[in-house]
């Protein structure tokens, strides 16, 4: 599905990091592997230290966190937040929402918007679509953009397909109207057929937390894990991305009738190293145009890292000027995004430590 | 596929390999050059197998008969 918007920008963007760092060297006697495999795969795949939320500690208390960071340092005034839009997979809790949770800490105004997304590592884009169509709605000026995951809960400390990139991260990214903005070309693709390639398979509707779904099992590749943890078909999500993700690239561009050469920076979701070199190869963009630094600095904190990713690398360059901006997510669903945007002049653009 | 052995071995961090190679039978045989194998094959032969498919393989020209009875199906 091709999306066009009109008359809209981001005026601000906010990473925020658990402060418990966890290195790939710690977890080495978790996984069945020797420590020659171990420091292949590390290489490979670009691990090293990763963030995670100390045991307590929610999605809402992230947000909450940064929401008040902003509110403080005058970046945003709590009557003037029209909705909240939130993506996360995994919430406080199943009932209520988690925005809701948020707006009634944070006492904010009861006239305002409040929804949450459960979207995985595609939904940093489509979270920022929702917020553009809400802006459609006179009543809404301004949308504050929540993405919050905290999946190092649901990955088994044995399960070296998955433990070893898993970082947690919350980020904040303000919505507006721009009168004088350019068009921003945006797409979203969904495909069902593939739902098991990255499930939880227990703990919801289909298959509640039992005694049963909390027992550990080891699978032919040697990694262990439960029903109640994540399991990802690594192959499977690895051809996806291949497949997919260059397509999208391809079509987004044609879209705004632009080239890849006139794209500044393509920034990426960020899976692993591995992925996304392969896919930078693929789709012949170089690499000073496509970070791929995330994963061993913070962790893979699925829908945030997109943020985290352009708070980090791009801090200077979006406060500063503007830029021809290529995002892309992909993941769980299976479901994948993209967005061409002018960005820049950023009142904010900001990564920060959860304390 | 006159490169399909040199870059098979450079995979398998060997310097030659032979077609009736059992491919478990290699040390650096696991999950990651499995994935190495599935990159390799999309990028020169344009062709998406699965780890399944790749183990099931067997040999080294297993491999090769699956990369060919991919590009022509």
């Amino acid at each position: 599905m091709n999306f066009k918007f009109q008359k809209k920008k981001i005026t601000g963007i906010l990473s925020i990091l658990p402060e418990n760092e966890i290195s790939f060297e710690e977890e080495i006697d978790n996984y069945n592997f020797s420590k020659t495999q171990s420091m292949k795969l590390k290489l490979v795949m670009g691990y090293d230290k990763r963030r995670v939320v100390k045991e307590g500690t929610a999605a809402s208390d992230l947000c909450i966190y940064g929401l008040n960071y902003l509110f403080d340092n005058g970046y945003l005034r709590k009557d003037e937040i029209d909705a909240l839009v939130m993506v996360n997979q995994v919430p406080d809790h199943f009932m209520p929402a988690t925005t809701h949770i948020i707006q009634g800490k944070l006492d904010l105004p009861q006239e305002m918007f409040c929804i949450d997304i459960p979207q995985a590592c595609a939904g940093y884009p489509i979270g920022l679509q929702q917020a553009f169509m809400l802006l459609e709605q006179e009543n809404i000026k301004k949308v504050v953009v929540l993405n919050a995951e905290l999946l190092s809960l649901k990955t088994s400390p044995a399960d070296r397909g998955s433990r070893p990139l898993t970082g947690d991260a919350a980020a904040i990214t303000i919505v507006e109207n721009d009168p004088n903005g350019k068009t921003i070309y945006s797409t979203a693709d969904f495909d069902g057929r593939r739902a098991d390639a990255l499930i939880i398979p227990a703990g919801a509707g289909r298959m509640p937390s039992s005694a049963e779904t909390a027992k550990l099992t080891t699978d032919s590749n040697g990694n262990t894990r439960s029903l109640d943890h994540m399991v990802m078909k690594g192959d499977g999500v690895f051809n996806f991305v291949l497949n997919e993700v260059p397509e999208m690239i391809e079509r987004v561009l044609g879209l705004a009738g632009r080239s890849k050469e006139e794209v500044d920076y393509f920034m990426f979701h960020q899976p692993n190293r591995f992925v996304l070199k392969k896919l930078a190869d693929k789709l012949e963009i170089p690499y000073d145009k496509m970070p791929y630094n995330i994963v061993e600095l913070f962790g893979n904190s699925c829908s945030p890292t997109l943020a985290v990713n352009l708070t980090y690398n791009l801090s200077e360059e979006l406060t500063r000027g503007k830029h021809l901006i290529c995002l892309a997510g992909f993941g769980a669903g299976l479901s994948w995004s993209s967005m061409l945007m002018e960005m820049g002049n950023l009142d904010f653009c900001e990564t920060i430590d959860y304390k | 596929m006159e490169n399909f052995e040199q870059s098979i071995a450079e995979i398998l961090e060997v310097e030659t390999v032979n077609l009736e190679d059992e491919l478990n039978a290699y040390e650096s045989w696991d999950s990651l050059t499995v994935l190495s194998v599935i990159a390799f094959c999309d990028q020169e032969y344009k062709v998406a197998l699965t780890a399944e498919e790749i183990n099931n393989s067997k040999t080294i020209n297993g491999l090769l008969e699956l990369i060919l009875s991919k590009q022509n199906a």
